[in-house]
């Protein structure tokens, strides 16, 4: 649609390696499977998974660093495969890490050469690099090198640098991997900036609170295909009701604990991790006030310890879905 | 356009030759090698009685070789740390192609190695009393732009298969003796067997390298100049445009391939 800023439709990729320099043997790897979804103008969109889910393939694909295997996608209305060179021009992207700058140049200068990659006016070069390391908050740092830089500081770097040519749509594909909270929580104010500033986003995540605070809707993309896709507040619908106990027990009283919660059979779902010495179990029902009375008295015999009830979040339907996948 | 272009032509050596100010490697490829290659070169021709033309041959020969190694491990190193920093993949994905920006690499290398042949000459001057007295300056500076542009032509030609993928770099390095060995960057072509010499004639730099060696005896003439000019003038537009071609290939397998990046 016209109107859409991605029409991403069944994107497939694959990747054929040789294996051995004589043998001629390959290996193919099915990155994504049959990805299908819309982001429309001025939308923040997230696109959550699992590591290996596709995320970042499909993030190339859409940015034109990748040519689809099948499939097909078309950003602003322009076909990735096509259109590339318009493509281009329209589109910022950031991939996550401190990769993709010059260390030893300053962060003014790796700017400046994007800016020229770009075509942009050097009158306009200036403008916008001061803009952009004002938005960043790296305007006193501009003159330094980037190789002196914390994670935070150059991934900071990089949205200026996606953001020189004034795109409409910009990729930001784990943008705050490897930030301290704050720095983090900078980066997400910035890019709440930019929305309301009218461009579109695509992010791709791992935390799910970030997810949570920041997109309009989510896809959730497992093995290389999207298994769901709405709001969050429509996503953690699909479980709702459902209360969560997160709960620290003695590891010698787990099997007693689990024989009683076996009588909810059917209406709980639990996961046992162990947090050492002990377990931590989580335990997912709707029916919240007969799972406290079972757990009553292991609260009074003081065997639990550590109780937790919750509502569910976004990142407990993303278990559920991912989980449930895999099962 | 052609205020962008300069622009961008200055840009992107501005950030080569920034990126490479510290590199000790590269500085030791581009002027220390040269000037031990023409200094033992000379010692040995002097040891076994030559005067000129042998020492013409030192002379060029350490410097060109300097220049040679220096624009193809520079070219395919600058290219194997953009794909490991993340770099190609945006290069890649920008309005500017990827050929444009190796074509102002290579052209960047290219001029940078010129030091390799001050080196070769400084050795010859300072301390084997080398002059240029018997030259045809223009002729020698004629020459010497035809073996730039045929250098560049070539390296851009490589460079394609550089970033053709991850390895095929380590393939592209190879050729840093074969072609000296086939050029003559140290002795006259005359001394090869004919095989050889037909394999060279393919080569843009043999024919300018021949037109230098001639400039710098002053004994040629201007038809022995012209003709050899204009071959390597040919062979480098051949070259040139083949990398044209292959670009757009290059552009397109890699992008099916993901070779852009290093993980």
């Amino acid at each position: 649609m016209d109107n859409d800023a991605i029409d991403a439709r069944e994107l497939h990729k694959v990747f054929t390696t040789r294996v051995g320099f004589w043998s001629g043997k390959t290996k193919t790897t099915v990155a994504v499977e049959s990805v299908s979804f819309n982001v429309r103008r001025g939308e923040l969109f997230g696109l959550l998974g699992p590591n290996g889910a596709g995320k970042t393939t499909t993030v190339k694909m859409l940015s034109t660093i990748l040519l689809p295997t099948a499939g097909g996608a078309s950003i602003l209305g322009l076909d990735v495969v096509k259109q590339t060179q318009a493509v281009r021009e329209r589109i910022g992207f950031t991939f996550g890490g401190a990769r993709g700058l010059y260390g030893r140049l300053s962060a003014a200068d790796n700017l400046r050469y994007f800016a020229e990659l770009y075509g942009l006016e050097p009158t306009v070069t200036r403008k916008r690099i001061s803009e952009l390391l004002n938005l960043v908050g790296l305007a006193d740092r501009s003159e330094d090198r980037v190789e002196t830089f914390s994670s935070g500081m150059q991934q900071r770097l990089h949205l200026a640098r996606a953001l020189l040519h004034d795109p409409e749509l910009i990729f930001l594909d784990e943008p705050t991997v490897g930030i301290d909270p704050v720095g983090a929580r900078e980066l997400r104010k910035t890019v709440k900036e930019l929305v309301a500033r009218g461009k579109t986003v695509l992010l791709t995540t791992h935390y799910m609170a970030e997810a949570e605070e920041l997109c309009d809707r989510i896809a959730i993309i497992n093995k290389g295909r999207v298994v769901a896709l709405d709001t969050p507040a429509a996503l953690k619908k699909r479980i709702s009701g459902d209360s969560v106990f997160d709960i620290e027990i003695k590891d010698c009283d787990l099997a007693a604990f689990q024989g009683q919660l076996q009588r909810l059979d059917g209406h709980l779902s639990i996961q046992v991790t162990d947090v050492d010495p002990n377990k931590k179990i989580s335990i997912r029902t709707p029916r919240r006030e007969e799972v406290m009375q079972l757990l009553a008295p292991f609260l009074s015999s003081q065997q639990i310890l550590n109780l937790e009830v919750r509502n569910q979040t976004l990142e407990d339907v993303y278990v559920s879905i991912i989980q449930g996948e895999a099962a | 356009m052609i205020r962008r272009a300069l622009r961008l032509v200055g840009r992107q050596m501005n950030v080569q030759l920034r990126i490479r100010t510290f590199n000790l490697y590269s500085s030791l490829l581009f002027f220390l090698q040269p000037a031990i290659f023409s200094g033992v070169g000379m010692i040995l021709s002097r040891a076994a009685g030559n005067e000129k033309p042998d020492l013409v041959y030192m002379v060029i020969g350490g410097g060109l070789l300097g220049m040679w190694s220096g624009m193809v491990f520079t070219s395919t190193f600058d290219i194997g740390r953009d794909r490991r920093d993340g770099m190609l993949e945006l290069i890649v994905a920008s309005p500017t192609s990827l050929g444009t920006v190796e074509a102002i690499r290579t052209l960047t290398n290219v001029l940078a190695g010129l030091v390799s042949m001050l080196a070769a000459f400084l050795v010859a001057m300072l301390i084997f009393d080398y002059s240029l007295a018997d030259a045809d300056i223009p002729g020698v500076v004629i020459s010497l732009i035809m073996i730039l542009f045929g250098i560049w032509a070539m390296g851009v030609f490589l460079a394609n298969f550089t970033v053709w993928s991850r390895v095929s770099g380590s393939y592209v390095e190879f050729l840093e003796i074969p072609i000296p060995l086939l050029c003559g960057f140290m002795y006259p072509l005359g001394i090869l067997p004919v095989w050889m010499q037909t394999l060279s004639a393919v080569i843009p730099i043999r024919w300018a390298l021949e037109a230098l060696n001639g400039a710098l005896l002053g004994k040629q003439s201007m038809a022995f100049l012209l003709s050899h000019w204009g071959m390597a003038l040919l062979l480098s537009l051949i070259f040139w445009g083949l990398s044209r071609w292959l670009e757009g290939k290059v552009h397109d397998r890699i992008r099916v391939t993901g070779e852009m990046s290093s993980i």
